[in-house]
């Protein structure tokens, strides 16, 4: 049997087009528990998430041919993910309103370090308190590691914008997590 | 900003997705989508968009024609849109909005810069009309061609109108 650990996605996802679709599973084993987390902090529920993600699965194996194996393989099925779940906060509207009650004071300068901390011990407490426009680039760029082109293109906005929104997430990070001590 | 390693939260509860979804694919309950959907999206989008600029193009241009050949006046604009053949810009707009329509069912990740996109499209219309205009192709076209029938309708309505004396955009040689 083929071992498939050191091939791409974008290779994979070309082989599953033309040969074999029962390779599609490698797909869901590489980023089932990533979307998961993902898609946790969007939604704030575990089972919604589920089928969230499945819907994701779901969908990107249906357009599958239309993905461009020459871009980024992730960045399309975490774009999925993202239309997927706002499409559900849409429906059961519950999308969290911005926090208009915290100010952004950009004097305040931040530890990295602390803000490492902070995610570590209590990340999803503290990101749960945050408005969308502010948990999902911190979400991505913190616990799914990804640049802020990456960023761009899942959530598609530009650079620039990635940049103000995490620099005013981490001050808002920790302005929540400090007043919930 | 040190992020090297990818922090593990306290992750959300364990679901078999690869199962339930495996067994939708293999079973055939989802499929793939066929490559000629989204070729044809593209095509139609693309095809659309070049008849929607040639249109625009030659709307734009004729504007021009018309400003320098008798100046502009009351009703010249009126004449030029009632003889203009309206199927070809409805077809354009036809096309454009299937082809998005098409793209935007599994366009997800590729973003665009629609401003620079709007911009670029606007000033390649502007250039291309007059340097048609100033090629005098609208003259040849008005002789020959498959256009021949719309210049001479839109001369005759013209000529039903009175001509200006004089100004800026009046042609004497006309």
């Amino acid at each position: 049997m083929q071992d498939y650990s050191r091939v791409t996605d974008e290779e994979l996802v070309e082989i599953i087009r033309r040969k074999d679709k029962e390779l599609y599973s490698k797909i869901i084993k590489r980023y089932q528990e990533k979307l998961m987390r993902y898609v946790v902090n969007i939604t704030q529920d575990d089972d919604k998430a589920a089928d969230v993600v499945q819907d994701a699965f779901i969908k990107a194996y249906i357009n599958l041919n239309g993905f461009d194996v020459k871009k980024k393989f992730s960045s399309w099925i975490y774009r999925i993910a993202h239309n997927e779940a706002l499409n559900l906060l849409n429906k059961h509207k519950k999308q969290l309103p911005l926090n208009k009650d915290i100010d952004f004071d950009s004097g305040i300068s931040l530890e990295d370090e602390l803000i490492t901390k902070e995610l570590k011990t209590r990340a999803h407490f503290c990101l749960s308190q945050m408005s969308l426009s502010y948990r999902e680039p911190l979400s991505l760029y913190f616990l799914q590691e990804k640049s802020y082109e990456e960023i761009s293109d899942i959530l598609r906005i530009p650079i620039g914008t990635v940049g103000t929104r995490i620099s005013r997430a981490k001050i808002l990070m920790r302005k929540i997590c400090q007043r919930t001590k | 900003m040190s992020k090297n390693k990818i922090i593990k939260t306290a992750g959300p509860r364990k679901v078999n997705l690869e199962k339930e979804v495996m067994a939708k694919i293999s079973k055939d309950r989802i499929t793939m989508k066929p490559k000629w959907y989204f070729v044809a999206g593209s095509m139609l989008m693309i095809v659309g968009l070049v008849g929607l600029s040639v249109a625009a193009v030659f709307l734009t241009n004729l504007t021009l024609y018309l400003l320098r050949k008798r100046g502009p006046g009351v009703g010249r604009l009126q004449i030029m849109l009632e003889a203009f053949p309206w199927w070809v810009p409805l077809l354009a707009i036809a096309g454009t909005v299937s082809g998005i329509w098409l793209l935007k069912k599994y366009d997800f990740s590729y973003k665009k810069n629609f401003l620079l996109i709007l911009l670029a499209f606007v000033v390649s219309i502007g250039i291309s009309a007059w340097f048609i205009e100033s090629m005098g192709l609208n003259e040849i076209w008005s002789r020959r061609g498959p256009m021949k029938r719309f210049y001479q309708q839109l001369e005759k309505q013209e000529n039903s109108l009175p001509k200006p004396r004089s100004g800026p955009f009046y042609h004497q040689s006309q």
